[in-house]
């Protein structure tokens, strides 16, 4: 490699880095309104995800398809998913004018967040057909369902 | 009738070796995500290995010495170490998420967290490849891998509509965008041509004493036994398109991988499944090692191999040892081996030039090969499969990008 090149990119590397540190690393992200509504939307969909896999474990395992450590590690890797994504949600800066929508999300995932945790609870104690836990799975799927659909 | 037996052992253990970590989670996440859309590059990507795996299988059994070997003094020292840093780093990732992948697999079993189940993992492994013999690995975990059948069992027993899951080839679901179908095409690609294979093939060559007369076996092992353990990753990607992909769930986690199977056979089936899991991901974590400790002996001219006592290849063990440390020590931060597996699928698609053009090149020397040098099929094959390797390593860490990893 000759001098020049050599220098050229001994300049150029710090400045990527950097460009990168300043615009990639901030504490707190501010998306515009079309990138919150991105982030919004994945958020729901995720949580879609791990509603429907803590239902689906619970279920198989009330058809005794499945044996406990299966299914509490299925439902619990869904609850610690949820949380990271209500972490995830949460350090986005909400844009101007959209913070009752917002509170709106955050309250669906808390929603969602509550009964995958009941679900684990019910798991780990081996109660599978828990009317009220499976309802609760339910009601929240239907609400995200709306939630992506709207 | 000995020969025979030989030839049918070699295409089950090619069968139950084929599927890895990479493997589990990449088709199980495309199932649910794209059905069976993106079946079309699995078949690529079996033909792809199909022909690279017979011309580096032909390497050994003609010159009795393994790729990174004949690259070095082939092409040089320069191009034989680009060879080796790109291979060698994507091997090291996929150890890493092999090993990762047995204690989620034991996790499933024990619901001991897997993070505390890493180092014991880590230590079997690493006496397996220094305690046992190199056909004892290949065999038994490779037979215990058959037992991943049981996806294409489950699919058979869900009883989908064949008529609208063949339908559904090809056809991208709308809702996805064409830069979340392209990265995980090349992810796809990436696990199904993932470089280690070729070296623990070709260097497994070397140690079971390959001649000119196993080439017909170790063609059978490829041409049959290849093709049949892509079909197992069709069945993994079914599995989840028909149970997974209805009800919105994204695959995140092995437990997921399994919940079809669960479905549709219920515990035994899951039972099986899950030593399934444990023989794929603790068999090619032993290839995987194996193979950075052959890819490094080879091309500093250490004694290697598992066919030589180890204190008569002592800087190979070592390099075992430290690579297993290594790959607890990552695993021990809590890192999670899903989203190591998915890392080491996409560079594994960025080095694939980096493995399998010097295979060609070697493949085509008749200095090493005489008469057995590539023909013009070979050629043919192996030239158009590089211009498709090349696209997928120039797009994959763009799609990366532009997708946050196939997010959307």
């Amino acid at each position: 490699m000759s001098t020049a090149r050599r220098t050229a990119v001994v300049a150029v590397l710090p400045a990527l880095v950097l460009a990168a540190l300043a615009t990639g690393c901030g504490l707190v992200a501010q998306p515009d309104s079309t990138a919150w509504d991105d982030h919004a939307e994945q958020a729901v969909s995720d949580a879609t995800s791990e509603v429907a896999t803590a239902r689906l474990a619970l279920e198989t395992a009330r058809r005794e398809r499945a044996w406990s450590s299966y299914t509490v590690v299925l439902v619990a890797q869904a609850e610690e998913s949820l949380g990271t994504v209500q972490d995830d949600l949460s350090r986005l800066q909400v844009p101007p004018g959209r913070d009752d929508e917002a509170a709106r999300l955050d309250a669906l995932l808390d929603e969602a967040a509550t009964a995958v945790e009941d679900a684990r609870s019910s798991a780990v104690e081996g109660r599978y057909d828990d009317r009220r836990v499976l309802d609760a799975l339910d009601r929240v799927t239907g609400r995200l369902e709306d939630a992506a659909g709207g | 009738m000995k020969r025979y037996l030989n030839v049918l052992l070699g295409v089950l253990t090619a069968i139950g070796g084929f599927v890895d970590i990479g493997d589990l989670v990449t088709n199980a996440q495309v199932g649910a995500r794209f059905g069976l859309s993106l079946v079309w590059v699995v078949v690529i990507g079996v033909i792809g290995i199909c022909v690279f795996a017979e011309m580096s299988g032909r390497i050994a059994a003609v010159s009795h010495r393994a790729t990174f070997d004949l690259v070095r003094e082939r092409l040089g020292p320069r191009m034989g170490f680009v060879n080796l840093v790109g291979s060698m780093l994507v091997t090291l990732l996929t150890f890493i998420a092999e090993i990762g992948g047995v204690a989620l697999a034991l996790q499933l079993v024990t619901s001991v967290n897997h993070v505390l189940v890493v180092p014991f993992v880590a230590a079997a492994v690493w006496i397996v490849l220094w305690r046992a013999k190199f056909s004892s690995i290949e065999n038994v975990l490779g037979l215990l891998g058959l037992t991943l059948i049981g996806f294409a069992v489950a699919l058979w027993q869900l009883g989908p509509d064949w008529g609208e899951l063949a339908a559904s080839l090809g056809e991208k679901p709308a809702q996805e965008s064409w830069a979340t179908y392209a990265f995980f095409g090349v992810a796809l690609f990436g696990a199904a041509m993932t470089p280690y294979e070729v070296f623990f093939f070709s260097s497994g060559g070397v140690e079971e004493r390959w001649t000119r007369k196993d080439i017909g076996v170790m063609r059978a092992n490829v041409f049959i036994g290849f093709p049949l353990g892509g079909l197992l990753s069709v069945a993994i990607a079914g599995c989840a398109a028909v149970v997974l992909m209805p009800q919105g769930i994204a695959v995140e986690t092995l437990g997921q991988v399994a919940l079809p199977v669960a479905v549709a056979l219920g515990k035994v089936g899951l039972a099986i499944i899950v030593l399934g899991f444990f023989a794929a991901t603790f068999g090619a974590a032993c290839e995987t090692g194996l193979s950075t400790g052959y890819s490094l002996a080879q091309y500093f001219g250490f004694q290697w191999g598992k066919y030589v006592r180890p204190d008569e290849a002592a800087g190979f063990h070592v390099i075992l040892l430290v690579a297993t440390v290594l790959a607890a020590g990552v695993l021990l931060t809590g890192v999670d081996p899903i989203m190591v597996t998915e890392i080491s699928v996409v560079f594994s698609a960025v080095a694939l030039p980096l493995t399998y053009f010097p295979i060609l090149v070697v493949a085509n020397d008749p200095d090493y090969l005489g008469e057995h040098r590539n023909g013009r099929v070979a050629n043919l094959l192996g030239v158009g499969y590089l211009v498709v390797i090349t696209l997928s390593a120039i797009a994959a860490i763009p799609l990366m990008i532009v997708t946050s990893m196939g997010q959307g």
